[in-house]
């Protein structure tokens, strides 16, 4: 019932299923909802094992510090404290963990706690296990820790001079990785382009999307099988069991994952791997199950944050007739104190190298640093989200010094519709969108005319319109040997994801995935296409709740991050579901005495398609696989599992390190935001008038869930472009470790959000879909281009993805001054 | 979240809330808690004994006389005085800030004597109080005084409430006609504020009396004297309100924090202080 | 070190259920609620009130179990999220609201959420999308943007018959 339907030179052709439609595109309600609703959820902290006690780290209140001494007598002598783990011991018991990157930076020795010295203010430095939460805490005073404190760098361009003080000594400089993506002739453009426009510098803040549920896990080192079980809301546990195993002397089939509801995780909870392996280490001192349960501050201070970068010196060369040719930029992306996702930062941006658009000539001279700050992880959008901002930054500069019109230079610009699939210059293939329509749609929806018209009439009042536009990307479905563009020694490579869709003993269809979902509703879609697949009801589909590793089947790369549920996931489970399909449909046919050819699956029965009163219902084939098994013919009976596993693989190959290019991956879902604010002339505060948000992602298994995904990526995104910056003074003490002064946007902040959508299918997955959730940070691109078409003729460019009033009213104030603005154009 | 431990008393009268208050050193009010539950939760201070004044009757009501004057206890909520129609109509701007304090939660317990008595830099109520001549009274083991809020305010954290004493009650006098501007710069709404301005102008013209105060620019609320004296003897008109606010920044040095710099601060008290008075006198925001 | 405390005996009624249960002073409500009581639907999101996860009903109002101390609720009534929807699977109709209009992704938020719903259109059974906002500012949620929990609320304010209790 498969055809092929691509017919592309850039992957081999692929088989798109035809039996989704009935349950798969429709508004299903979750099956998640009822426990969450009524609060029967099951989150880490919810968890509870027989003779647990609590851990309470004690944390380096400076920034860089030589440990010189830890005293945790007093501490110990504590009647109801179990243990104590040192920074001391873990240098003893922890091998340091695997890294990512190349020499020099890969001889980076990071542990799980400080280790002779701390090197970001939050950074543990010794933990207390207790038989309360409170006593941990109050004992955790006693703790004694001598610390020397150390010169700090904060900055992460000005890190990597030669007298800035060195972080890890064993690296010799505070370079985590650098290298030149050089792709098209960028000298030739900026020689041959009619204008070039210079842009001084542009930065992109540190941020985190901050989960509502802080990190956590309860933690138990059987001491009679050596089996670690991990009950945790890491939101990537086979890449964690990566860093834990060697780093602890662990094979994976000592460790135990499992979760079942996530409180959110947005990239953030996949490196707390730093803290289950300190907890695995004081389990197994204390022979006890062990519970953490991260404090805000802790995870606002020391968890992870989203990546902080600088682009110096951009040039961007363009035509007279508004073509840009591409850009060259320096840029510097700050990975805080340790590299415990970084270095692949340093290359998943090159999945976007073009952003939306034809530029050919582009080369980016990248550098990840080291600085005293929390180190940085993954977070919505990673790594992207700071590039195409970056671009839709220029485009909007290059629109306004050059005096084109922004929509029109957007239009000639973006790749064309008819250009899919498009391959960019480092070899990407982009499959499918329409990001002309999408701009029409989202300056519909915010009455782009209309808009205008304000706009002149408040010319004069002081209350200042402007209008914004941002497009950006989603890529999904990674290919991991882009890992091997930074370090060609690593031995990943593709993509996958494994489910197992069986029919149980009694007749039911139970799914598990290795995914690990924190609030998608991949119970509801999993259910939706095997539904479909099946010819049944979602509601007759069990899936199971969370991830749990001896349960669930998995590959190196599950877990649920990077915007691929819906290729990796769901290929996975069609797949499954089609291998038990096939084997349904052949003990069917066995025992209607039929070809396999005359039977359908519908309503949970295999029947003649012919003559539907002749079915048996699933229970009766299951029935007769498990337990009436001598009625089968024995060849079919050894056949047949009913238990049937499939991976789900992309058709990647691996990457050239050597031209850093390659398909990097799979599936573009893209986004056009559209905004109208006012900024009042005399504070600098923006208000958003109007918000659209116009988001393609292919074909949709949910609708509503998706949409779900872009009012939360827009709702991250307006929070990030005006409210929540973390910021560090000169000596890395960090201002704002709480949801008091770290403003989370609420009701009030996030604006109306209007949606339109287009679907592009893609010809590359088996259901059509892209990746989607991370949303490419869409808002800070449309507020910023906002902010700055608010701005009187002369002021500074916006240079910052974090513009709260102060730095609006400074952008305002600059137009008088007349003053550097930021940008220079060179015309010939 | 976990709390040093502490001991717990609630008493059933000012009387005895003062005795216990009076009896332990280290010993501190729990009003509405909605501040100092968060101090107790750093550990930022050490509370030997908390004595719970949140359910006594004699702290909470709202007296409106015939004149015009009201009288609040300390321990009434947010809410209430969200909610009070008498108090809305004979000081409005009480109800108003009551209502975009924070948020819903907060409001059914937080307290305005608490508000007044934590005497954050950046509380809504401090500056307001002062800018409508308020008085506060404090009961001790002496008896209840009464202390104008000017001199109620007296540093970073810090009241006129001694040791062993608490917030009985807030006094305003009558509006008598009196226009009432209150503006703040928030770092997003219902949020902390950059900036604020309370403006009280009395009736008539020439301008007979006028308070101008600013919050979030020192350790306590600050009148801006030249604003005020350049107001007093002039016209109701924005000319006249737009070159007073102009002077309300002058002499301060606000401090600088995570939000905003002290400059930025200091530009902002008077655009608030600007606002406040227009607002005070009736007039329309012409930009 | 402090020493743990008077222990406080503390009448409390809890989804209409009285319990008479000792307390140390310093507990917090929502450590009360969730390791005394068990009832685990009640979550921690933040360390400073901000965050609006742990709001249950004390008295028929809205509030923050981790602003409160356990003590504190001797006499009261409080009403958790466990207090809705009859018996394990039931769902009442805001929450049936919330499920037929996705307003909710991890749930973690949720339960405050729809008790801020609760005790909103108890207030004002037809709110503007405006004041439902305002409702809800004291509950943070990092999933939804919001958008579908306003939706949410105004369909359980135009449900036929509007909301029960």
């Amino acid at each position: 019932m498969s055809t092929p339907r691509s017919e592309t030179t850039f992957y081999p052709a692929i088989e798109q299923s035809e039996r989704l439609g009935n349950w798969s595109g429709k508004n299903v309600p979750r099956k998640e909802d009822k426990r969450l609703l009524k609060g029967q959820g099951a989150f880490v902290d919810d968890l509870w094992m027989h003779r647990q006690g609590h851990v309470h780290f004690v944390r380096s209140p400076y920034a860089h510090a030589r440990i010189t001494a830890i005293d945790v007598a007093r501490c110990e002598a504590v009647p109801g404290v179990y243990a104590t783990l040192t920074g001391e011991e873990v240098g003893e018991l922890q091998q340091p963990y695997f890294q990512m990157a190349p020499e020099p930076a890969g001889a980076m020795k990071d542990y799980c706690m400080a280790v002779g010295k701390a090197r970001y203010m939050g950074e543990p430095v010794a933990a207390v296990l207790a038989e309360s939460a409170e006593l941990a805490r109050d004992a955790a005073e006693l703790i004694e820790v001598s610390y020397e404190p150390l010169p700090v760098v904060v900055d992460g361009i000005a890190t990597i001079e030669p007298d800035a003080p060195v972080l890890h000594e064993e690296i010799g400089s505070n370079v985590g990785w650098h290298g030149t993506y050089d792709y098209g002739d960028i000298d030739w453009a900026i020689e041959n382009a009619d204008h070039v426009v210079r842009i001084d510098r542009l930065h992109f803040h540190r941020f985190s999307s901050t989960p509502l549920e802080t990190s956590g896990a309860l933690v138990n080192w059987d001491p009679g099988t050596g089996v670690v079980e991990f009950r945790t809301n890491n939101q990537m546990p086979m890449f964690a069991a990566m860093f834990i195993g060697p780093a602890i002397g662990l094979g994976i089939d000592h460790m135990q994952f499992s979760s079942q509801d996530i409180g959110g995780g947005f990239g953030i909870k996949i490196t707390s791997y730093t803290y289950l392996t300190a907890l695995a280490l004081l389990s197994r001192k204390a022979g006890r199950p062990v519970k953490w349960s991260e404090s805000r501050w802790e995870h606002l201070a020391a968890s992870a944050h989203g990546n902080e970068r600088t682009f110096l010196d951009i040039e961007v060369p363009v035509m007279n007739d508004g073509t840009i040719l591409g850009f060259k930029v320096r840029a510097f992306d700050d990975a805080g104190a340790y590299l415990r996702y970084e270095p692949l930062g340093a290359v998943i941006w090159a999945q976007v190298v073009p952003g939306n658009y034809r530029f050919k000539h582009v080369r980016v001279d990248y550098t990840e640093s080291l600085t005293n700050k929390c180190p940085v992880g993954p977070n919505r959008g990673y790594s992207r989200l700071q590039h195409l901002w970056m671009i839709e930054r220029l485009v909007d500069i290059v629109a306004n010094e050059l005096g084109f019109d922004r929509v029109a230079l957007r239009k000639l610009n973006y790749v064309q519709p008819e250009e899919f699939p498009y391959e960019t210059p480092n070899g990407c293939i982009y499959d499918s969108g329409d990001y002309p329509a999408m701009l029409d749609r989202a300056l519909e929806l915010i009455d782009y005319e209309g808009a205008l018209a304000r706009q002149r009439a408040s010319a004069r009042s002081g209350r200042r319109i402007g209008i914004g536009i941002g497009s950006t990307l989603d890529s999904g479905t990674n290919n991991f040997g882009q890992s091997r563009i930074i370090n060609s020694a690593l031995p990943f490579s593709g993509n996958g994801e494994a489910a197992i869709v069986r029919l149980d003993l009694y007749g039911e269809v139970t799914v598990t995935i290795g995914t690990s979902p924190q609030g998608q509703g991949h119970e509801t879609t999993a259910a939706q296409v095997t539904a479909d697949i099946l010819g049944m009801s979602p509601d007759q589909v069990h899936v199971a709740a969370g991830y749990n590793k001896a349960a669930n089947t998995y590959v190196g790369f599950s877990g649920t991050y990077a915007s691929q549920f819906a290729v990796t996931g769901l290929g996975a489970v069609m797949g499954a579901a089609e291998k038990l399909r096939g084997e349904i449909i052949k003990v069917g046919a066995c025992m209607l005495g039929s070809e396999e050819s005359d039977i359908e699956l519908a309503d949970g029965f295999v029947r003649l398609a012919a003559n539907p009163e002749a079915a048996i219902p699933f229970i009766g084939i299951a029935a007769t696989v498990f337990a009436n098994v001598a009625e089968l013919p024995g060849e079919l009976a050894d056949s047949v599992t009913l238990n049937c596993r499939y991976v789900y693989r992309p058709p990647f190959e691996v990457p050239d390190h050597e031209t850093k290019t390659g398909k990097l991956t799979l599936t573009y879902a893209s986004q056009v935001h559209a905004a109208v604010v006012e900024v009042d002339d005399e504070t600098g505060q923006v208000t958003i008038l109007d918000y659209a948000a116009v988001d393609e992602c292919g074909r949709k298994v949910n609708p509503m869930i998706v949409e779900g995904q872009v009012h939360g990526a827009t709702g991250h995104g307006v929070g990030a472009a005006l409210y929540e910056s973390f910021e560090y003074d000169a000596d890395g003490q960090l201002l704002n470790s709480t949801f008091a002064d770290y403003h989370a946007a609420t009701s009030l902040d996030v604006p109306h959000i209007r949606t339109g959508d287009i679907e592009c299918p893609s010809p590359f997955t088996p259901n059509g879909a892209k990746g989607m959730g991370e949303g490419g940070g869409a808002p800070l691109s449309t507020i910023a281009s906002a902010i700055e078409d608010a701005l009187p003729d002369g002021a500074h460019i916006v240079f910052d993805t974090h513009n709260n009033s102060e730095r609006v009213f400074e952008l305002l104030r600059s137009a008088a001054a007349a003053g550097p603005r930021g940008v220079e154009v060179i015309s010939r | 979240m976990l709390l040093a431990a502490t001991e717990y008393v609630r008493p059933d009268s000012v009387e005895d809330a003062l005795a216990a208050l009076g009896g332990t050193a280290g010993s501190r009010v729990l009003a509405g808690g909605q501040t100092l539950i968060n101090v107790l939760k750093h550990r930022a201070a050490s509370v030997e004994l908390l004595v719970d004044v949140s359910r006594l009757e004699e702290l909470r009501f709202i007296d409106v006389s015939a004149d015009g004057s009201v009288t609040i206890g300390a321990a009434t909520t947010y809410r209430e005085l969200e909610r009070s129609a008498e108090l809305r109509a004979a000081q409005p701007i009480i109800g108003e800030v009551a209502a975009g304090t924070v948020d819903r939660q907060v409001r059914a317990r937080g307290t305005i004597g608490g508000n007044a008595c934590f005497a954050d830099p950046a509380s809504n109520y401090p500056p307001l109080l002062v800018a409508l001549g308020a008085s506060l009274q404090i009961a001790g083991p002496a008896g209840v005084r009464s202390v104008p809020a000017e001199d109620f305010f007296v540093g970073l954290f810090r009241t006129a409430v001694g040791p062993g004493e608490l917030l009985r009650s807030i006094s305003l006098p009558p509006l008598d006609g009196a226009g009432v501007g209150y503006r703040s710069l928030q770092i997003a709404a219902d949020s902390w504020a950059l900036a604020r301005a309370v403006a009280w102008v009395g009736a008539g013209e020439p301008i007979g009396a006028a308070r101008v105060v600013l919050g979030c620019v020192a350790g306590t609320p600050v009148r801006a004297v030249a604003t005020e004296a350049r107001l007093i003897g002039g016209p109701r008109s924005t000319e006249a309100a737009v070159a007073a606010a102009a002077l309300a920044g002058d002499g301060l040095e606000p401090p600088a924090d995570v939000h905003a710099s002290s400059a930025y601060r200091r530009e902002m008290a008077a655009v608030m202080a600007k606002h406040a008075l227009f607002d005070a006198l009736g007039l329309q925001d012409d930009r | 070190m402090a020493t743990e405390g008077a222990v406080h005996v503390i009448d409390v009624t809890v989804n209409g259920e009285a319990h008479r249960t000792p307390v140390p002073a310093r507990r917090l409500l929502v450590h009360f609620l969730r390791e005394t009581l068990g009832l685990r639907g009640t979550h921690i999101g933040c360390d400073t009130g901000n965050c609006g996860a742990c709001s249950v009903i004390c008295d028929g109002q809205l509030i923050k179990s981790c602003m409160m101390l356990a003590v504190q609720a001797d006499g009261r009534e409080i009403e958790t999220i466990e207090s809705l929807g009859e018996g394990p699977d039931g769902l009442d109709p805001i929450q049936e609201a919330f499920r037929e209009h996705h307003g909710v992704q991890c749930g973690y938020c949720t339960p405050g959420v729809v008790l801020a719903a609760k005790t909103l259109l108890a207030e004002n059974p037809q709110p503007s999308e405006a004041e439902i906002r305002r409702a809800l500012k004291g509950n943070i949620c990092r999933c939804t943007g919001y958008m579908n929990i306003i939706r949410s609320i105004e369909a359980a304010a135009a449900a036929p018959g509007g909301i029960t209790r």
